[in-house]
C-alpha cells in the first residue's frame, strides 16, 4: 500500500490554490453523490445511501470519496487499478468501464462499479467513479448460497461504453439476468449521470486553475494528509497489541464460532494491522474479498489518525501497512460466496480498537452492535399480484462508550455511515406489513462509568403471507466494554408465531421462514459496551438514566449499585454505598 | 388582529429583528418614498428596538395601515434551547422515534460523533394506544379516557406545551384532532399542537420534529407577538399586523401565535421576496438572492420570476440537525462571512472558516481583542474597506492589528507576503460562497450563468463581483440600503398559505375526482384564511404542484402543474411536466416509464397591492464632483497589485451615473467593490448595476 507511482510534473503549488482545489474536488464528489442519490431507483441507494462516488488519479489513487459507505473506502480504488491493469493503454476518451467482480470490489455482486476515464487535452488525468448497490443482480432469491455462481450475474471488467458508444450487448445481458429490469436500468442510468457529472466538474476545475496547478495541488493535499496521519500515529506508544472477538457462525455450521483475531504493531509513525489470524473463509455467504480486508484496517486507521480530515484520500493511508494472506474471511478467494459481505468486517474494525485500548484508551471506543439489523420480507403483493421484496430497513443499535463520554444511542453501524433508516410511514405505504414498534430498549447499553449507547427494536407484523429472511450476527459475542466497563445487549431476532414468542433461536439467521398475518418479527439491535467500572458512574447520572428510562431501577441496583426508587426516582444513599462497596469488592 | 386594515392609512411599515440589529423599512404611499431606520436589537425588550427603529425612520405607527414583521425569535428559541417545558404524545410504540431519528452518522469516521438532541427529553415523551394504517383505516381506536388521564399527568408535571404525533394522521387526522380537543378543553392554559396542522406529509421523524418545535417555541412566540400587538394598540395603530413566514408569504399575527414554526426563517425569506420585487421592476427573469453578513452567506433563487421554495429544511448543522417539514424559501447557507477566520493547520494547509469571530471579539481590525485574521481583515488590508469609512466612520478599523494577525497567523507560516495571503483568503471565501449559489442552482439543473446576482447584507456588495466572476454571472445588482434589504423585502410580501398532503396514486389510474377533492379541500382552507384576513388582497391566486416519481423510485420531485391539466384530466400533460422537471433537475428522464404521485401541494396567495419603487433623481453619465470622495490604493490580483482607486459616496450618485472599475462605492453600512474591467451604472431606482468584465 505504500508504493508511490511517479506522476509527471508535480510542482509545488500555492497554498491558496491547494485549498481552492481541495474544496473543488470535494464539491465534485458531493455533486456526484447528490445526483446519484436523487436519480436512483431503489431505496438502498436513495435511503440507505449504499453507494460511493469518487475521483481518482490516473493511476487509481483516491483523490476524494463522497460521503457514502465507509466499508467501501478501498473498493473503488482497487477497481480502478484492476481496470487499468486489464486494459493498459487501451483506455480512450468516451470509454466507461464496468465490473461487479466480487474479488476485485471485495464485496457482493450487487455493487456495480463504473469508472469513466477523464481526459484533458488528450491526456488521461483521472477517473470519475461510482459504485451503487443494485436491488437485485439475479441469483438465488432469499436463500443461503455457498458459491459465487449462485449469487447472480458476474460482470468481468468490460467497456460498457467504448469511445462514446454504449455496448447494447452488455445491457441486454444484464436485463435478462436481473429480476426487476426497469430498476436495474434506472440505477444504471443514475450511475452514468453521476460519473459524467464528475467528469464535467473535474474538467471545469482543470480549466479554471490549470492542469499543473490542479494535479500538483492534489499531490500536495495527499502529502499533507500523510504527514497529518503520521503525526497522529507517532502519539500512539510503540508496541504490539492484539485482541480477539468472534462471529456467531457462517449460517451453515450453526453455533460454530468464527474467530476474529487482530494484531496491531505501532512503530514510530507507522502502523501495521495484521489480519493473518482472522478466520479462514467460510462456507456460508459472509465472506468478503481482500479489498475489504484492507478497508477494515483503513477504516480503523482513519478513525484514529485522521477522523475529520477531508477529502478522504490516498495520502492518509500511506503510514498504514496491512498484512493479510488470501483465503481469510475478509480476503476470500473465488468461488467463495460473498452476498452478505458487510457484517463481519465491522467486527474486525471494532477489534482493532479493542487491541489499541491499553495504548490509547482516550481515543478508542468500546464495542458497538456492528450489524445492519435488517430483515427482508418477500411474497406476492395482494394489490397487483407482483413480487414484493421489502426491507424492514436498518434498525440501528447502540455505540460504545468512550473514556470521556457515554455511547450514542441507536445509530447506524460502522459499515453504513450516512445511511438513513426508512420512515415507518413510508414503508407501510409501500409494503403489506405494519410496524408495531420502533423503540429504544432499556438496559441494553453496557454499564460503565460511561454507559454504552442504548439499542433499539423494530417489531414487524405482516398483513399478508410473507416469508422472512435475516442474516444478523453477534448474538453471542456481545458488544464489549473497555477498562472494566460491562458489555451491551447482543443483537437478537425473535419471532411471534400464532401468538407464541420464539425467543430462543440458535442465532439471528432466519432463512425464508413463513410468516402469517398477525405473526411478528422482532429485530433488536444491541447496545454499546460501557467504559470503566459501573460503580464509578456518578449516582446522579444513574438516577437520571432511570428517570429517562434508559436504565431500569433493577439494573441501576444490580449493575450500578445505585438504589433508585422506580416511581419517585429518589436515591437511598446508604443502600447505594453498601451496594457499590459490594460491587467493587466482587472484582 | 385589528379591524380596519384596508391600507388607507398612508404608511406601510416593516420590522426585521435580527440578532444584532432591528431594521425598519417604511413605504409612504402618498409620497411614494421609502424610509429606513436601523437600531441595535435589545434582546430582553425587542419591542423597544422596533419602536426605536420606527422613530429613527421618522415614521409613526398611528399613520400606518400595515405593520409587517419578521423576527429571529422562533429560530433563536430553538437554537438557544430557551423554549417552553414541552411534552410529546405519540402512537404507542413510537415515542422514541424523535430521539432515534434517521440514525445516520455523516461524520462517519469520528468516534466522538454526536446525534441531534431532542427538544423534549425521553421522560416527557408519552404514548397512547391508537393506530391508523397507511390507508387511513383505524386499526385501533383512540381511548379518550386514556388521553384525558395523560393530560392530567402532563399538566401535573408543570408542562406549558404539548405536541401530538400519531402515525398516518395525514391520511386520517381524526385521532390527532380528538386528542388535541380533549387536552385543550381540560387544560386551556396548555399550548397544544398536533402534527397534521403543520404537515400533512409522511415521514414520522420529520413531522415529530416539526410539531415539537412548534410546541416548544409556541408559548414564547405567542407572548412575544401578543406584546407587540399590545404595543401597537397603545401606539394608536389601527391597521393590520401581519407576520412573515419562512416562505416569504404573510399570515395573520394571530395565526403566527399558533403556527409559530412557520416564521422560523422570516428575515432571510423576506430578502428573497425583495429580490423578486426588484427583478420584476427591472424585468429580470432569473436572479440569485445573495445575502452575506458577519457569519454566513445565503443564497436563494428567483427562477422565471418566482422565488423557489422547498418542503423541508434542517435546523443546525447537518450532523445534529433538527428537521422541520414545512414549506420554506429554498435558501442554501454556507459558513462564510466577514467574521470567518483564516487558519493555517498543523500540516501547513490554509482554511477559511467555518469558525467565525462573530461580533465579539470580531475581526482583529475591530480592536476588540480579536487576534485571528478574518475576511474583514483581508478586505481592510487590500484597501477594499476604508479604515475611517466603516459604518459611516462610527467605528475606526485598526489596520496595524489586522496586519499583525494576517502576517503572524497566515503569511509567515505559509511563507507568503501578507498581501498575497489576504488576497488568497478572499479567493477561498469567494469559492465557498460560490458553492452556496451552486447549491441552489446547479443542483437543481439550472445554469447559473443565466442569472443576475442581487447582493445585499452588510458584506454582500464587497464580494458580489468576485462571486459573479467565479460563477460566470454577467450582471450584479446592489439594491439601495443593502443592509436593510430584508425589511425592505417585507413591503412586497403577499398573504400566502401552503398546503401539502401525502396522497398516493399511480398516474395512469389517478382518480381525478378524488385528486380534485383533495386539492379543493386544501384550497378552500386557504381561501377561508384569506377571506378572514384583516387585509383585503387584490386577488387570490392558486398554484398547484405534485410530488412525483417514476414507479419504483423512492425520491420524488415537486412538479408545478397548471390548472388546465386538472380541468382537462390530462394525464399525458402531467407526465410531460414531470418528465421535463426530471430532465431539468437530474439531466435524465425516462418518458417510457410509468409515474406515480406521492403528495399533492397547493399554494393559495392573496396578492397584495405593492409599493412602487422610488425613482431617484437623474443625472448624466459622469458622477458629480460631490460623489467622488477620494482615492486610495486597492489591491486587485487581476491588475497585478495595488491600483489607485477612486471612492464614491453612494448617496450622491444619480440615476444614469456611470463608473468604470476599479472603483469603490461607499455607504453607511456597506461598500460595493467595482473590479477592474467592470462597468457600474446607477439605475433610475438607485440600484447599482454592475456589468461584470469578460462575461457575455
Amino acid at each position: 500500500m505504500n508504493e508511490r507511482p511517479t506522476l509527471p510534473t508535480v510542482t509545488r503549488v500555492d497554498p491558496v490554490v491547494t485549498e481552492l482545489v481541495r474544496n473543488g474536488v470535494m464539491a465534485v464528489t458531493e455533486e456526484m453523490k447528490t445526483n446519484l442519490m436523487r436519480t436512483a431507483y431503489n431505496v438502498i441507494i436513495y435511503e440507505a445511501l449504499d453507494f460511493t462516488t469518487g475521483l481518482f488519479t490516473a493511476d487509481g489513487r483516491t483523490v476524494s470519496i463522497g460521503l457514502g459507505l465507509p466499508m467501501f473506502i478501498r473498493g473503488m480504488a482497487e477497481t480502478v487499478k484492476a481496470k487499468l491493469a486489464h486494459f493498459g493503454d487501451d483506455i480512450e476518451p468516451g470509454d466507461i468501464l464496468v465490473t461487479n467482480d466480487s474479488y476485485i470490489t471485495g464485496s457482493h455482486l450487487n455493487h456495480v462499479t463504473l469508472s469513466l476515464p477523464i481526459f484533458f487535452e488528450d491526456e488521461l488525468v483521472g477517473f470519475s467513479c461510482c459504485m451503487a448497490h443494485w436491488l437485485d443482480i439475479g441469483g438465488v432469491l432469499g436463500g443461503m448460497t455457498t458459491d459465487i455462481f449462485s449469487e447472480g450475474l458476474q460482470l468481468p471488467i468490460l467497456k460498457l461504453q467504448k469511445r462514446g458508444v454504449l455496448n447494447q450487448d452488455i445491457v441486454e445481458i444484464i436485463k435478462m439476468n436481473v429480476r426487476i429490469e426497469e430498476r436495474a436500468m434506472g440505477d444504471l442510468r443514475a450511475q452514468l449521470t453521476a460519473v459524467r457529472t464528475g467528469e464535467r466538474r473535474f474538467l471545469e476545475l482543470l480549466g479554471r486553475y490549470g492542469r499543473d496547478s490542479v494535479l500538483g495541488a492534489i499531490e500536495d493535499i495527499m502529502d499533507k494528509s500523510e504527514s497529518a496521519a503520521r503525526a497522529r500515529t507517532r502519539t500512539i506508544p510503540d508496541g504490539v497489541y492484539d485482541a480477539e472477538s468472534f462471529m456467531d457462525d457462517d449460517g451453515i455450521d450453526i453455533g460454530k464460532d468464527i474467530p476474529i483475531r487482530v494484531k496491531v504493531i505501532v512503530e514510530g509513525d507507522r502502523m501495521t494491522v495484521d489480519l493473518s489470524d482472522v478466520s479462514d473463509q467460510v462456507r456460508g455467504f459472509y465472506n468478503s474479498g481482500i479489498t475489504t480486508g484492507y478497508a477494515c484496517a483503513q477504516v480503523a486507521y482513519k478513525c484514529l489518525a485522521s477522523p475529520t480530515d477531508y477529502p478522504i484520500n490516498d495520502g492518509s493511508f500511506r503510514p498504514l501497512e496491512v498484512i493479510i494472506p488470501p483465503g481469510r474471511v475478509v480476503s476470500a478467494v473465488r468461488p467463495a460466496p460473498m452476498r452478505w459481505w458487510m457484517t463481519f468486517p465491522m467486527t474486525v474494525v471494532d477489534t482493532v480498537f479493542k487491541a489499541l485500548a491499553p495504548a490509547i484508551p482516550d481515543r478508542v471506543i468500546a464495542g458497538h452492535h456492528a450489524d445492519l439489523i435488517l430483515a427482508t420480507l418477500f411474497g406476492i403483493s395482494p394489490r397487483d399480484r407482483r413480487l414484493v421484496i421489502a426491507s424492514i430497513s436498518h434498525v440501528g443499535g447502540g455505540w460504545g462508550a468512550k473514556m470521556t463520554e457515554d455511547g450514542v444511542n441507536c445509530t447506524i453501524a460502522m459499515n453504513d455511515g450516512d445511511t438513513h433508516n426508512g420512515p415507518v410511514e413510508m414503508i407501510e405505504t409501500k409494503y403489506p406489513f405494519v410496524i408495531d414498534r420502533y423503540s429504544l430498549v432499556p438496559d441494553s447499553g453496557g454499564p460503565g462509568k460511561f454507559r454504552g449507547g442504548v439499542g433499539a427494536e423494530r417489531v414487524v407484523r405482516p398483513l399478508v403471507d410473507l416469508r422472512v429472511t435475516t442474516h444478523m450476527d453477534r448474538t453471542r459475542c456481545a458488544p464489549w466494554g473497555l477498562m472494566g466497563g460491562g458489555e451491551g445487549a447482543a443483537n437478537r431476532v425473535s419471532l411471534r408465531l400464532e401468538g407464541i414468542l420464539n425467543d430462543d433461536l440458535p442465532n439471528a439467521k432466519v432463512i425464508s421462514r413463513q410468516l402469517k398475518p398477525g405473526d411478528q418479527l422482532i429485530a433488536r439491535g444491541g447496545g454499546g459496551g460501557g467504559f470503566g467500572p459501573a460503580w464509578e458512574r456518578p449516582v446522579e447520572k444513574v438516577r437520571e438514566d432511570v428517570r429517562q428510562g434508559y436504565v431500569t431501577a433493577d439494573a441501576a441496583r444490580n449493575r450500578y449499585g445505585v438504589a433508585v426508587d422506580a416511581e419517585t426516582f429518589s436515591v437511598d444513599q446508604r443502600e447505594t454505598e453498601r451496594l457499590r462497596r459490594g460491587l467493587s469488592e466482587r472484582l | 388582529m385589528s379591524e380596519s386594515g384596508d391600507g388607507h392609512a398612508r404608511m406601510r411599515l416593516a420590522a426585521d429583528i435580527g440578532g444584532t440589529f432591528t431594521d425598519i423599512a417604511g413605504f409612504d404611499e402618498d409620497a411614494g418614498t421609502v424610509l429606513f431606520g436601523k437600531t441595535l436589537s435589545t434582546p430582553d425588550r425587542l419591542v423597544e428596538g422596533i419602536e426605536g427603529g420606527v422613530a429613527r425612520a421618522g415614521a409613526e405607527f398611528a399613520d400606518a395601515g400595515l405593520f409587517l414583521h419578521g423576527s429571529t425569535i422562533a429560530i433563536n428559541t430553538i437554537l438557544e434551547r430557551t423554549g417552553a417545558r414541552t411534552a410529546l404524545i405519540t402512537t404507542e410504540g413510537f415515542r422514541d422515534v424523535y430521539e432515534i431519528g434517521r440514525i445516520n452518522r455523516p461524520d462517519s469516521y469520528n468516534l466522538f460523533f454526536q446525534k441531534h438532541e431532542p427538544l423534549v427529553e425521553r421522560a416527557l415523551r408519552f404514548e397512547v394506544g391508537e393506530r391508523v394504517l397507511a390507508s387511513g383505516e383505524i386499526e385501533r381506536p383512540l381511548d379518550d379516557a386514556e388521553v384525558a388521564a395523560l393530560g392530567r399527568r402532563i399538566d401535573g408535571l408543570g408542562m406549558e406545551a404539548v405536541a401530538i404525533l400519531f402515525l398516518h394522521c395525514y391520511r386520517n387526522p381524526e385521532h390527532e384532532l380528538r386528542a388535541k380537543t380533549i387536552l385543550e378543553e381540560a387544560h386551556p392554559h396548555l399550548f397544544v399542537s398536533a402534527s397534521h396542522e403543520l404537515s400533512q406529509e409522511y415521514r414520522e421523524f420529520e413531522r415529530t420534529s416539526t410539531v415539537v418545535a412548534n410546541a416548544y417555541i409556541g408559548p414564547k412566540v405567542r407572548a412575544y407577538i401578543g406584546e407587540i400587538d399590545d404595543h401597537l394598540k397603545r401606539a394608536s395603530f389601527t391597521g393590520s399586523f401581519l407576520v412573515v413566514q419562512s416562505t416569504g408569504g404573510l399570515y395573520e399575527a394571530e395565526e403566527a401565535q399558533r403556527h409559530c414554526v412557520r416564521m422560523l426563517e422570516s428575515g432571510p425569506a423576506a430578502g428573497v421576496i425583495g429580490t423578486r420585487a426588484l427583478c420584476a421592476a427591472l424585468g429580470l427573469e432569473n436572479a440569485i438572492a445573495f445575502d452575506m453578513g458577519g457569519t454566513t452567506a445565503k443564497a436563494g433563487v428567483i427562477y422565471k420570476g418566482e422565488a423557489l421554495t422547498t418542503g423541508a429544511a434542517l435546523l443546525g448543522g447537518y450532523e445534529k440537525a433538527l428537521p422541520v417539514q414545512i414549506a420554506m424559501m429554498d435558501i442554501f447557507e454556507v459558513s462564510a462571512g466577514g467574521g470567518s477566520i483564516a487558519r493555517v493547520d498543523e500540516d501547513g494547509a490554509l482554511h477559511v472558516g467555518p469558525q467565525s469571530a462573530g461580533a465579539a471579539p470580531g475581526p482583529a481590525c475591530y480592536g476588540l481583542g480579536g487576534t485571528e485574521p478574518t475576511v474583514t481583515d483581508a478586505n481592510l488590508l487590500l484597501g477594499r474597506l476604508g479604515a475611517r469609512r466603516f459604518l459611516g466612520g462610527e467605528m475606526i478599523l485598526d489596520e496595524e492589528t489586522a496586519e499583525t494577525a494576517m502576517c503572524e497567523r497566515v503569511a509567515e507560516p505559509l511563507g507568503m507576503e501578507t498581501i498575497r495571503a489576504a488576497d488568497g483568503i478572499l479567493r477561498i471565501a469567494t469559492t465557498a460562497m460560490s458553492y452556496a449559489v451552486k447549491g441552489v442552482t446547479t443542483e437543481r439543473g439550472l445554469d447559473v450563468g443565466d442569472f443576475a446576482l442581487v447582493a445585499y447584507g452588510g458584506a454582500g456588495p464587497l464580494h458580489a463581483s468576485a462571486v459573479a466572476r467565479e460563477l460566470g454571472i454577467s450582471r450584479v445588482v446592489i439594491p439601495r440600503a443593502p443592509g436593510l434589504f430584508s425589511a425592505f423585502g417585507m413591503l412586497f410580501s403577499d398573504l400566502r398559505y401552503d398546503f401539502v398532503r401525502t396522497w398516493f396514486t399511480a398516474l395512469e389510474t389517478a382518480p381525478f375526482d378524488e385528486v380534485e377533492a383533495v386539492y379543493r379541500a386544501m384550497e378552500d382552507d386557504g381561501r377561508a384564511a384569506i377571506a378572514a384576513a384583516s387585509v383585503a388582497p387584490e386577488e387570490v391566486t392558486i398554484k398547484r404542484a405534485a410530488d412525483m416519481r417514476y414507479v419504483g423510485q423512492e425520491h420524488a420531485v415537486t412538479v408545478d402543474l397548471p390548472m388546465d391539466v386538472f380541468e382537462n384530466r390530462d394525464r399525458e400533460a402531467i407526465k410531460g411536466y414531470f418528465d421535463a422537471m426530471h430532465e431539468l433537475r437530474y439531466g435524465t428522464n425516462a418518458p417510457a416509464e410509468k409515474a406515480e404521485i406521492v403528495s399533492l401541494r397547493t399554494t393559495v396567495t392573496g396578492v397584495m397591492r405593492k409599493p412602487a419603487f422610488e425613482i431617484v433623481e437623474a443625472g448624466g453619465p459622469e458622477p458629480s464632483g460631490v460623489a467622488l470622495s477620494g482615492k486610495r490604493p486597492v489591491y486587485f490580483d487581476e491588475a497585478g497589485g495595488f491600483v489607485d482607486t477612486p471612492t464614491y459616496v453612494r448617496e450622491a450618485l444619480l440615476a444614469g451615473n456611470r463608473i468604470e472599475g476599479p472603483a469603490l462605492v461607499e455607504e453607511h453600512a456597506s461598500t460595493t467593490v467595482v473590479m477592474p474591467g467592470d462597468a457600474l451604472e446607477a439605475d433610475r431606482f438607485g440600484n447599482l448595476v454592475i456589468a461584470v468584465a469578460g462575461r457575455r
